[in-house]
């Protein structure tokens, strides 16, 4: 007998764009204006940093590793591009290029201490956080330093605040790393091994998959997204500051769970991961309209990632 | 003795079904079967994969509970609420799966829950060994080190720590699912030894199987199930019969016939001082079109010598040509790319060959993906055409490629493996106990490929655990003991018994 129905994934993926639609016709009752345009594209632009890591945190958990290294990554991030562009902008692509690659280098070295040093990813990646941050502090002098101060260039403020077609940049940019990553995973030959390592790494090996180096570039990527991120947040901010990537630990693992990504691996996909961004953004942006206190704010979190836990955890035993 | 079936009536049940059916998703697995065992018989289940037989242990078990209908104990209906509430009952189970926690010592997990214990309620470490090797020595098991960690002894003995840990609790109602698929011949004896011992203390034993001579061997009765439900119990019934009874169609002969190595034909795979131990040294080489199948008893070097010449990891030493060409093979894609190919089906399909949540497309067609992508990008159209080939070509019954494979039966997941590098066009295929676990009708399909293969000039590298298997699907026959070849068997002295013999020959 076959029945007309969803795949259990792609129930999650739905249930993940559910939440957040839900979450704006509430946040609608609650505060008037709440799902007005405007409103609604500060809030995605909000979620798209979220998002833009949650990729990076997407590839690994697929793979049943995570990155515990991205706060510091974003945030030497966004001090590299502040220091090395001095806030100009014929500096700007060099300091991009130059930030992307340390974000790019500091997953590889995440990668090459899970695989060939077989390091637990839970371990290799939260001592890789506290070696960055370390570096971060003693170079700048605990943000002391001349070049500290300096502001995005405007070019990169420009790419996150300019407005095209009534949607400000970073949206775009958003969009289309989605469509790009969606592709990758779907369509591409990377994509496949990577789900293929995400469900049984002994088999993909029996099957002459490269499985390590294969890994090695999936944490790559997720340094090369927290970068991405820290880049943007500069330009939306205007300055980088001490601190700024510790939110997007939590958040980039909530919004991945969220949007029906196997914390085990091998399951799940991007599009419910960005799901997850937005609506874990629109939880955020109606607690506040109800004028909920931080605390009270973290205890929801943390409830809600629990509770999907255990929800998603369940059918994954049968 | 008649072949008419025995009305279960007959005889006062002490453990059965009645009209139980149990659903899983959209899958019937039973649908109102009944069933019963009385006390003192050792009683066959049998039928294909997917019959139900599984279920039906597993509802006995008091591992799951039936949709309707119920589970009968001494003639009344019970309720069991998991497997600790049917041990209350008298019921021990061995399931299919292996259930040892692989960190923890033999003994502790012979002894789970009943360890030597002192006056303060601590366990008692050096007592728990001491107390394990007197248990298995009761049990007539000598080679097991209770001290070894489960996850470090064999498949085989692990499988025979379960069977252990469940009749030392003195079950009245014992039921094996498939206790042998992982044993070799003298450890199935050893089991038959257990079985017949409890069956005249008058426990009640229900046995599945797919290996046909087993059950006739231990059975007193046979019940023939197809479909989620029993076609008949029968105290005797002969394997034709017996196999029509499970397919619904007919099984001409068991085996198919071999058709000769061409003369002449050109080696495929040599190696040359091959050696599993780092110590002694064997060589051997395979030809185009030729079966050559690897014998002996269970743990003595099979598995390494499978995964060293895939590279899996590579062998201690050897020389591995390829065509008559030396190759280097560090890895499996070494392997895979090697002169014509090498292609390995694995021991465990579920944990070293297929991704259970993928569909059967996506792991059919992972060892070629290079082959079907352009720039990176997986033609979809090709992969799927591919899949559908192969789908057709081997009778993998599945609804659409799009199904995941682990929602097939073990015979159509096996085809999958076989399949995938059919499709990667390798031409040297090491098969390991390819139908392990299978149906009998799979099996058979199985056994036609092997030849058809063969006769379009494949080279296949063959173990089985079922040793009739080997004598009637080979060419030649090499038996290894102790990492090493000890004996090498052609037509026509090829046969189970003189496997068999090279195999256990002075090994006390």
């Amino acid at each position: 007998m076959k029945r007309l129905s969803l795949s259990p994934d792609a129930l999650r993926v739905l249930a993940a764009y559910g939440a957040a639609v839900l979450l704006f016709v509430i946040g609608a009752f609650v505060h008037p204006g709440f799902a007005s345009f405007g409103s609604i594209t500060s809030i995605l632009l909000v979620a798209t940093f979220v998002g833009l890591v949650a990729a990076g945190q997407c590839f690994v958990v697929l793979v049943g590793g995570i990155d515990l290294s991205v706060p510091w990554v974003l945030n030497a991030a966004a001090i590299l591009l502040a220091t090395s562009s001095l806030g100009q902008d014929s500096r700007a692509a060099y300091a991009v290029v130059l930030t992307l690659g340390m974000g790019l280098v500091a997953g590889f070295a995440n990668g090459v201490g899970v695989v060939w040093l077989g390091v637990p990813a839970v371990v290799m990646t939260l001592a890789m956080n506290g070696i960055i941050e370390g570096l971060a502090l003693g170079l700048t002098g605990g943000m002391t330093c001349g070049a500290c101060a300096s502001y995005a260039p405007p070019v990169i403020a420009a790419s996150v605040h300019d407005v095209w077609l009534g949607v400000p940049a970073a949206l775009w940019l958003w969009l289309v790393v989605i469509l790009i990553v969606s592709f990758v995973l779907g369509l591409t030959r990377f994509g496949r091994i990577t789900y293929a390592i995400g469900n049984n790494p002994r088999a993909a090996y029996l099957a002459g998959i490269n499985v390590s180096l294969t890994t090695v570039c999936l944490y790559g990527l997720s340094g090369l997204f927290s970068a991405l991120a820290g880049i943007l947040l500069v330009g939306f901010g205007g300055q980088a500051s001490l601190g700024m990537g510790t939110p997007y630990l939590f958040q980039s693992i909530a919004a991945v769970v969220i949007g029906g990504v196997s914390i085990l691996g091998g399951r799940g996909n991007y599009l419910g991961a960005a799901a997850g961004a937005v609506s874990l953004t629109a939880l955020v942006s109606v607690l506040l309209a109800l004028n909920m206190p931080d605390y009270g704010r973290s205890i929801i979190y943390g409830v809600v990632i629990l509770a999907l836990l255990l929800l998603y955890g369940r059918d994954q035993r049968e | 003795m008649s072949e008419a079936p025995v009305a279960p009536a007959e005889a006062a049940g002490v453990v059965g079904v009645r009209v139980v059916s149990k659903a899983f998703g959209g899958v019937h697995a039973l649908r109102g079967a009944s069933f019963a065992a009385c006390a003192g018989e050792v009683h066959g289940l049998v039928g294909e994969n997917g019959a139900g037989k599984s279920t039906l242990i597993k509802l006995l078990g008091g591992r799951l509970p039936p949709d309707t209908g119920s589970v009968m104990l001494d003639e009344r209906a019970v309720r069991l609420s998991g497997t600790a509430d049917a041990a209350r009952h008298g019921i021990g189970t061995v399931f299919q799966e292996l259930t040892l926690l692989p960190w923890m010592s033999v003994a502790e997990n012979l002894l789970i829950g009943r360890e030597p214990r002192s006056a303060i309620g601590l366990i008692r470490r050096g007592a728990l060994a001491r107390e394990a090797e007197a248990v298995l020595a009761g049990l007539g098991i000598h080679h097991i080190d209770p001290r070894a960690l489960a996850a470090e002894v064999s498949l085989a003995e692990r499988q025979i720590i379960e069977i252990a840990r469940v009749i030392i609790r003195r079950p009245r109602i014992l039921l094996l699912d498939e206790p042998t698929s992982s044993l070799a011949e003298r450890e199935v004896e050893w089991l038959f030894a257990r079985i017949r011992e409890l069956r005249d203390q008058g426990t009640s034993i229900v046995f599945t199987s797919h290996r046909w001579n087993e059950i006739t061997a231990i059975a007193d009765r046979i019940t023939i199930f197809r479909n989620g439900q029993e076609v008949g119990t029968f105290t005797t019934i002969d394997e034709a019969k017996a196999i029509t009874l499970m397919t619904g169609r007919r099984v001409d002969a068991l085996y198919p016939s071999l058709p000769p190595v061409p003369d002449g034909a050109p080696a495929a795979l040599a190696l040359a001082h091959g050696s599993l131990d780092g110590r002694t040294e064997f060589a051997f080489s395979l030809a185009a079109g030729e079966i050559l199948g690897i014998g002996g008893l269970a743990g003595q070097g099979h598995r390494e010598l499978f995964l060293g010449l895939f590279g899996a990891p590579a062998l201690r030493r050897g020389r591995i040509s390829v065509g008559g060409k030396p190759v280097r093979i560090a890895n499996p894609a070494d392997a895979i790319r090697a002169g014509f190919g090498i292609a390995l089906v694995p021991e465990d399909r579920k944990t070293e060959g297929l991704l259970l949540s993928l569909p059967v497309r996506d792991n059919l067609s992972l060892p070629l993906l290079r082959r079907i992508s352009r720039l990176g990008v997986i033609r979809g159209g090709a992969e799927m055409r591919m899949s559908r080939e192969m789908i057709s070509g081997l009778g993998i019954r599945t609804p659409t490629p799009m199904q995941p494979v682990g929602a097939l039966s073990g015979g159509n997941q096996q085809k999958v493996l076989v399949g995938r590098w059919l499709l990667a066009e390798s031409r040297i295929l090491l098969l390991y106990d390819v139908t392990r676990g299978v149906d009998v009708a799979t099996k058979h399909e199985i056994c036609e490929l092997m030849v058809r293969l063969a006769g379009e000039g494949k080279a296949i590298l063959f173990y089985s655990s079922d040793t009739e298997e080997l004598a009637h699907l080979c060419h030649r026959v090499l038996v290894l003991r102790g990492g090493r070849i000890a004996a090498e068997l052609n037509r026509p002295e090829l046969t189970a018994e003189s496997i068999v013999a090279a195999a256990m020959r002075d090994a006390a």
